[in-house]
């Protein structure tokens, strides 16, 4: 089978316009007005295969956004080409977006003042989801996220976790075969995150939906995702397995020993994180982690060790921050 | 720099300059709002021509002093989308969003933070050009009208401002209560639309709801009374009457209105 | 996966959407009725005014006493709840606040779901209106000329001027796509409605020229049109002609519209919301 997902050379370029200070710009630019061109995206090109849920990470204004209203024709590309279901998604043609959902965080579809039961009752009449698909997913829905009595309360009563959660079902009740999330569990609290994870998860599971997500949440990421793409400033920085990143990026990694007799200067094994009298946390450089634990093991009596990959978030920050620095060097 | 807190009037020009100053950076705005109230005059214009094209009188007016109804409810109109009305509109959503704190929260008073705050320089386009139309009908006219009846003219109009304002702001202090106001806001802007014409063409118990209970007659009627000569001094001595107690009561409700104000997010 | 299977049927997705229509506007209903009253001042004024006119005139102006006169803003009210649209102003705000982008992941016209979104809400505006209607015929004293052909052919006339009013204004809408000053725009063609629609007066009491112009715009068959319908101020075979009128109008103007939207879609995708 095809892949759902396929994007070739993607480019979007915008053009905004340049503005000074002072009066004769202002003048000036009642006649003449001066553009700046900026790209937001910049030649990038990955496929998605059936079923995969791929995250999509990348700071504020990478491109993340920009693609993925690409990918559901609420953008026209500047150059190459991308594929959804086969379809150019900007010809929006009517049988692909039947196919396909967006959910974005912290916006509604549903009608604000009327319980999402209505709202719901409408999606139906949009995507012609026949009765009993309908009802079988709306009950299946409701039960698998306790919203039982939720669904009869006007939207706008709603706390922003449940509105999320009403989101995602009517997103969901055409059995779409490819599902864009963008940014779906920001401002939720650590649970709902959790439960809306989940439920997305085993949509996948169920029906073999292909899954694009964008989040800042690494949770997220690690939490659905077994492949990221990680983008900055329009481009892609990464695109590989999430297990691999740390390898990838990170120079170092974290080793936890507690020992009642720990020497009193550790710092030749590595950089001291934290430092107790019988425990000690220390920046290891990823070829000497064996070699340090070895020494370690044999100058002191270990109770416990451990080694860790650094948080997700940090190795993220600094593929961000080489990345700006490199530019800058440039 | 003076180390006392700046008095109301000190106050209200700080607010008035920032806005406009704010505004002046949008020169395009400037040319839009030229163009609609222009468009907005013109069909006023030819409205007033095809009733006088039918008839010499309405209401007791002629066509001159029809048209300085209509100057005036433009003036005043221009002053109500200048200074009144962006404060009303920018104190509903602040009492919507709970984000009235800012006007509760300084040593100023806050029936004057509200009402100062905003400013639409732009719209101010319409004083101007209502004030034009009165100059041309009272031009009309002349020989009728000397410096008292001016000095009654501003007088008046003063006052007609000072009533809608008045009006304006109690029924938005409203909003402590009943969150969402925007449709009496809107029934308030069309209930000024009735002040495009002279309350005399009214029947019985609207002009007299316009006349007591909405007083649009001394804010529209009278002033336009005053320059076209048809003036009566006791209707301007009344008209500020009207003008003290609807200030008095509409400062009574604001007061009533912040002791119950609870933020709309609690 | 295959694509799933679709029932999807025109008539049941504008139940779906009248249906939401009707339970917004019944939900707001005080909200609803405070607004009403303040769109149906407008006709008062006027009204007063050109009473005021016929009586000065011995008793009529053009062809309306007064009862005529109150008989024909009375009917306006009720044909103004109906032809009451989405405006342009409200794509800018819609527009502005990316709301747009909601609409267009959707597999069907942001046209359809606000046509039907307003169809359920004449239902609530029209019960609001019956109290407003025969209180100003307390007030004003019509007098009417009804008869079941009047009565039927209003029926239609009045949806008719909806259908013809809410295309028109759609199409405005727009403008919205290629200027952020749309609103000077709108200001000219509303201008126009007022005047050559029978909006501020009935079309017979202008001067002749404009009511021969008023005849070839698409204003008259919103407003004058279903208006001199019910009033009976036409014959049989004006009604008809009226009614075709419209349909044309209509007609004509959906496709400029669809044509329009195409182009002012690709306009929209190329820079984004």
């Amino acid at each position: 089978m095809a892949n759902p997902i396929e994007v070739e050379g993607l480019t979007k370029t915008f053009k905004v316009p340049v503005r000074d200070t002072g009066m004769k710009e202002s003048v000036r630019s009642l006649f003449r007005r001066d553009f700046k061109e900026v790209r937001a995206v910049e030649d990038i090109t990955f496929q998605l295969t059936p079923g995969e849920i791929v995250g999509f990470l990348g700071p504020n204004g990478a491109g993340k956004t920009t693609t993925i209203k690409m990918l559901t024709g609420l953008l026209h590309p500047s150059t190459g080409d991308a594929r959804v279901l086969g379809y150019q998604p900007w010809q929006r043609d009517r049988d692909l977006l039947r196919r396909i959902s967006l959910v974005m965080g912290q916006r509604n579809n549903l009608a604000w003042d009327l319980p999402a039961l209505d709202s719901f009752a409408l999606n139906q009449a949009i995507y012609g989801i026949p009765d009993e698909d309908f009802r079988f997913r709306q009950a299946k829905y409701i039960e698998t996220l306790d919203l039982g009595e939720l669904v009869t309360k006007p939207v706008r009563n709603l706390s922003l976790g449940e509105r999320m959660k009403m989101e995602i079902v009517g997103a969901l009740l055409h059995g779409p075969e490819v599902l864009f999330l963008d940014e779906p569990t920001i401002g939720l609290d650590v649970t709902m995150q959790r439960r809306l994870r989940n439920f997305v998860l085993e949509y996948n599971r169920e029906t073999g939906a292909t899954v694009l997500l964008t989040s800042h949440y690494m949770a997220d990421v690690v939490a659905l995702a077994r492949r990221v793409i990680v983008i900055d400033r329009g481009a892609i920085l990464f695109d590989g397995p999430l297990t691999s990143l740390a390898d990838r990026f990170s120079a170092h990694k974290k080793l936890t020993i507690e020992a009642a007799d720990l020497p009193e200067d550790v710092s030749r094994w590595g950089r001291v994180l934290e430092r107790t009298p019988f425990r000690v946390v220390l920046e290891v450089a990823r070829e000497s982690v064996s070699t340090v634990a070895a020494q370690m093991l044999s100058e002191a009596t270990v109770t416990d060790l451990s080694i860790e990959e650094p948080p997700l978030e940090d190795v993220i920050d600094r593929v961000f921050t080489r990345a700006s620095d490199d530019r800058a060097k440039n | 720099m003076s180390d006392r807190p700046a008095g109301p009037v000190r106050l209200a020009l700080l607010h008035w300059r920032i806005g406009a100053l704010n505004e002046m950076q949008y020169r395009l705005n400037f040319w839009v709002q030229l163009f609609n109230s222009a468009i907005a005059l013109a069909t006023g214009l030819i409205a007033i021509a095809l009733v006088y094209g039918h008839t010499t009188s309405l209401g007791g007016w002629s066509q001159s002093q029809l048209l300085a109804v209509m100057g005036v409810h433009i003036a005043i109109g221009g002053i109500l989308k200048t200074l009144i009305q962006p404060n009303m509109n920018r104190l509903m959503q602040d009492v919507q969003e709970g984000t009235l704190d800012y006007a509760l929260t300084r040593p100023a008073d806050s029936q004057l933070m509200v009402s100062v705050k905003e400013v639409s320089l732009w719209s101010a386009v319409d004083v101007v050009l209502g004030l034009g139309v009165v100059a041309w009908a009272a031009n009309d006219l002349r020989g009728d009208i000397g410096l008292t009846h001016a000095a009654g003219f501003v007088f008046a109009l003063t006052c007609g401002a000072a009533i809608i304002y008045a009006i304006w702001l109690s029924v938005s202090t409203l909003s402590f209560k009943i969150i969402r106001t925007d449709s009496m806001m809107q029934l308030l802007n069309g209930i000024y639309e009735a002040g495009r014409w002279p309350v005399t063409v009214y029947p019985g118990f609207l002009r007299a709801t316009l006349t007591f209970l909405i007083p649009l007659a001394f804010a529209v009627t009278v002033p336009a009374e005053t320059i076209t000569a048809k003036i009566n001094w006791w209707m301007v001595a009344i008209g500020f009457g009207v003008t003290v107690l609807a200030l008095v009561g509409a400062r009574a409700v604001w007061r009533w209105g912040i002791s119950n104000y609870s933020g709309a997010s609690a | 996966m295959t694509a799933p299977r679709t029932e999807f049927s025109w008539l049941r997705y504008y139940r779906a959407g009248a249906r939401i229509g009707f339970q917004r506007d019944i939900q707001y209903r005080t909200m609803t009725f405070v607004f009403l009253l303040a769109f149906l001042i407008e006709p008062i004024i006027y009204l007063a005014v050109w009473q005021n006119v016929a009586v000065s005139q011995g008793g009529s102006v053009g062809g309306y006493s007064a009862a005529a006169l109150a008989a024909y803003y009375i009917t306006w009210t009720l044909v103004r709840v109906f032809n009451l649209a989405f405006d342009p102003y409200a794509w800018e705000w819609r527009i502005q606040r990316g709301r747009l982008n909601d609409f267009l992941s959707m597999p069907i016209h942001p046209f359809h779901r606000d046509f039907s979104f307003f169809i359920g809400g004449k239902v609530v505006w029209t019960a609001l209106w019956l109290p407003v209607a025969a209180v100003l015929t307390l007030i004003f004293r019509p007098e009417f000329n009804l008869s079941l052909f009047n009565v039927l052919a209003f029926g239609v006339a009045i949806w008719g001027g909806f259908a013809v009013r809410f295309i028109l204004l759609y199409l405005m809408g727009l403008a919205n796509f290629w200027t952020t000053r749309a609103s000077a725009v709108f200001g000219v063609v509303i201008a126009g409605e007022l005047l050559l629609s029978g909006r501020l007066v009935p079309l017979s009491l202008m001067p002749e020229w404009v009511d021969s112009l008023a005849t070839w715009l698409p204003f008259k068959w919103t407003f004058q049109f279903p208006i001199e319908v019910l009033i009976g101020r036409l014959d049989s075979a004006a009604v008809w002609s009226g009614l075709g009128a419209q349909l044309l109008w209509a007609g004509g103007m959906g496709i400029a519209l669809w044509w329009g939207w195409k182009k002012a879609i690709v306009k929209y995708a190329a820079v984004g919301g």
